[in-house]
């Protein structure tokens, strides 16, 4: 049947001429062509990194707009690091202060590897691909574990820079929750940063082994972030008796 | 942004993502333009969402679809910045759902990849209108609201739509 066929039969059933049967058969049309399109045009669910990628960039731009609001975040540190001072806690001061840099380049880091396509320079779940990946990128080889039995997969390896160097990021997955590990030497100095921290919804870990400082960024609630850095550390502890 | 006011952005639009980005999708026909057009759109709902008065999810969900189609236009734009009409052109952007699908070549003659490539070779402002009511359940107002067009503009894309649809899925005219 033509278009115009159609529409003339449309016209007809709308001023109550069309016969009863092409009335039924017209309708029937309609509906099977929605059944159709309900059934067999693809929907397309928003893949995880986005899903991760939305939550990061309205975190971090509500956030920015609080902070333009609020009195300067930077006059308050100031601030805190003169009383600080005035306590003769210099040193107590420029650590705080060493660790806070840290703590922000780590959140930054993570914020922006949650963006499309800013993830992984290596995609693998597999530790064997993802491990050599680093040789040449980086002077020390990072630890790399397959946590995919106890619902933490590994997604894959990228390099960042913190703190003057490049360090390794690992990035492990639970459920729709990406989690970050960062890692360098231990070696290479300071080591300064708070023991956890919450920013714009991101909870942040840190701690050092004798081998490697580590962070761990992730919107994953504290309960579970804490028995994925169990699995972490129980890796490393395992990985030095061998040694 | 207090964040009381945070948490009810991400309890309006973060339950919607799924509907954004499957419009998104239809409109760019690429997976990577669509999700740069949901951050991008995301972020921009964020800063009008002081203009937001909806209150039901639904209302929602319209409101987000707006802004990833407004958002999705002005990205076709900026990639065409050679003419100034909205329309796509489909040669050159007619990376089409089935082509991308290896399984596509195998059911080239099902139903099913007929449908894809039929919509895929619909004119953007067709294309919306069938995701919006067919796979998203929106009303003829709620279309009209996301598309910025008169309700009876609705009715006569979707009835044009549907026309170029039904005659993609009748492979024998005598059928149907």
């Amino acid at each position: 049947m033509t278009h115009s066929a159609v529409a003339a039969q449309l016209d007809a059933y709308l001023d109550g001429e069309l016969a009863a049967p092409d009335a039924a058969r017209l309708e029937r049309r309609r509906r099977a062509l929605s059944a159709a399109l309900r059934d067999q045009l693809p929907r397309f669910p928003a893949p995880d990194t986005l899903r991760a990628g939305v939550r990061a960039g309205v975190r971090a731009e509500a956030g920015r707009r609080a902070r333009r609001r609020a009195p300067s975040w930077g006059a308050l540190a100031v601030a805190a690091s003169l009383a600080l001072v005035a306590f003769g806690s210099r040193q107590l001061a420029l650590r705080g202060a060493a660790g806070e840099a840290i703590t922000n380049q780590v959140l930054a880091s993570h914020v922006r590897s949650l963006m499309p396509g800013h993830l992984t320079d290596v995609l693998s779940s597999d530790q064997h691909t993802v491990k050599p990946w680093f040789n040449g990128k980086l002077d020390f080889s990072p630890p790399v574990y397959d946590f995919a039995g106890a619902g933490f997969p590994l997604v894959g390896g990228r390099l960042e820079y913190v703190d003057g160097g490049p360090v390794a990021a690992l990035a492990y997955r639970r459920r729709q929750h990406v989690i970050n590990v960062f890692l360098w030497p231990a070696d290479r100095g300071r080591t300064a940063g708070p023991r956890a921290a919450t920013r714009q919804g991101y909870h942040l870990l840190h701690w050092a082994t004798p081998a490697y400082a580590y962070w761990v960024a992730s919107d994953l609630g504290l309960a579970e972030l804490g028995d994925f850095v169990a699995l972490l550390q129980r890796g490393d502890s395992a990985a030095a008796a061998v040694r | 942004m207090e964040s009381s006011e945070l948490e009810r952005f991400e309890a309006v639009v973060l339950p919607h993502l799924d509907a954004a980005y499957t419009l998104a999708r239809y409109l760019t026909r690429n997976d990577h333009d669509a999700q740069d057009v949901v951050q991008d759109a995301s972020l921009r709902a964020l800063r009008y969402f002081h203009g937001f008065r909806g209150a039901g999810s639904a209302e929602g969900r319209a409101w987000l679809l707006a802004i990833v189609r407004n958002t999705a236009y002005t990205w076709q734009r900026r990639r065409r910045a050679d003419t100034l009409t909205t329309e796509f052109d489909e040669e050159r952007h007619s990376e089409s759902v089935a082509d991308r699908h290896p399984e596509a070549t195998v059911e080239a003659t099902s139903q099913r990849a007929a449908l894809r490539r039929a919509i895929d070779e619909l004119g953007p402002e067709f294309r919306e209108v069938i995701v919006l009511r067919e796979l998203e359940g929106l009303s003829y107002k709620e279309i009209s609201d996301v598309a910025g067009v008169p309700v009876g503009t609705v009715m006569s894309r979707l009835a044009r739509a549907r026309r170029r649809l039904e005659e993609a899925l009748c492979a024998d005219p005598e059928d149907c």
